[in-house]
């Protein structure tokens, strides 16, 4: 995939609760671990707050949402600034699915933690990928 | 003014997941609710509030908040003015690292020695606000059993979210539409157990307090007042039974 047809992710960027570490660390993983190539990360508060530089980077690239629960501020908050959501993803649904994978910590994550952020890591690159294929 | 719960500061971090310097607000905010002040902190999630979480901006409406920033845009200081009043104080990272001479911060995932730094400075004067906004200094801090920065980390450290507050909301029927009134209940309390019965002085006195907390246009006054004088009539019926 060439840089203009990256794909934008926007994890949740809450700091009270586990999932949002988890949603972060999804989020970490996909951009410099599994796509660093193909991704770039794009924060929330930036695009909301209608900031031109992060509204040029998610403009006309797709973007996926990793979010941390159901509230889903980051998938609502693309949508309400104006932009396509392409792929929403919540940590609640990968731990619904990885019961044996119970995050716990929001400094940091415990093993468990660790797995489901890397299993849904997984998940949002494979979307990734599909993404970058539909757009050839 | 209804009694609410202890006064706390909020804490709001930017959180940029995209630069070295959104994870020093975020480490220093964590570091301030979980280690340095976590009786006297919650943290008012920026998503949450941003999308509109009412705990969150009533929290911010009620109490002092201080807005710790990764850079010179200043999300978090401008969304907690935007949405719900100008913070009580705010830090921006980049210049705390400026200002302390501390190398380049690298690592958005995982901060190099001078990120470290930098969070543990940015926190340390966090913590310090938080102790002028509360009015405490010196030995007032001792005795509230504040843990100094030295302290080591509780077994199980947790920071709390502004949603558990505890300030009370009550949804209300205004204009055939529902409106979420912040504080509501304990307003009601308040005025039952000073002795106020319903009736028209009751209801202009609720209109008062009630615009306190909440906004109320001026079109819809009539309708508000409508509406506190029914919720506030049942409320006593309650009591009595």
């Amino acid at each position: 995939m060439s840089p203009n047809r990256r794909v934008v992710i926007v994890p949740c960027s809450g700091i009270g609760k586990t999932f949002g570490t988890v949603s972060r660390e999804a989020a970490y993983t996909v951009v410099e671990d599994l796509r660093p190539d193909t991704t770039e990360l794009v924060a929330l508060s930036l695009l909301v707050l209608g900031d031109e530089e992060a509204r040029a980077a998610v403009a006309g690239h797709p973007t996926v949402t990793i979010d941390g629960c159901r509230l889903a501020c980051a998938t609502k908050m693309v949508q309400e600034s104006g932009l396509p959501v392409a792929r929403s993803f919540t940590v609640l649904d990968a731990f619904r699915k990885h019961r044996d994978l119970k995050p716990e910590g929001i400094s940091s994550l415990n093993p468990e933690g660790q797995k489901l952020a890397r299993v849904l890591a997984e998940e949002v690159a494979e979307a990734v990928e599909e993404l970058g294929k539909s757009e050839t | 003014m209804p009694i609410l719960p202890k006064k706390k500061v909020g804490i709001v971090a930017c959180s940029g997941e995209e630069m070295p310097e959104g994870t020093v607000s975020r480490v220093a905010a964590l570091k301030v609710l979980e280690q340095l002040r976590p009786n006297d902190t919650v943290t008012i999630c920026l998503p949450l509030f941003l999308a509109g979480g009412e705990g969150d901006r009533a929290f911010a409406r009620f109490y002092p908040t201080v807005a710790i920033d990764g850079c010179e845009k200043r999300c978090a200081a401008r969304a907690t003015e935007m949405y719900s009043g100008k913070p009580a104080a705010s830090i921006v990272v980049t210049d705390v690292v400026s200002g302390n001479g501390l190398g380049p911060i690298r690592g958005s995932r995982t901060l190099n020695e001078a990120g470290m730094q930098a969070a543990d400075l940015v926190a340390q004067e966090v913590a310090r606000l938080v102790d002028g906004l509360l009015g405490r200094t010196g030995r007032a801090i001792e005795e509230a059993g504040v843990e100094e920065a030295t302290a080591e980390v509780p077994e199980e450290a947790i920071s709390l979210c502004s949603c558990g507050s505890g300030i009370p909301v009550q949804k209300v029927a205004v204009n055939g539409r529902v409106v979420t009134l912040i504080a509501l209940p304990a307003i009601f309390e308040q005025f039952y157990q000073s002795g106020k019965r319903p009736g028209d002085g009751t209801t202009r006195e609720l209109l008062e307090v009630t615009r306190i907390y909440n906004p109320i246009p001026p079109e819809e006054e009539a309708a508000y007042a409508q509406a506190l004088a029914r919720e506030y009539e049942k409320y006593c019926r309650k009591q009595v039974l």
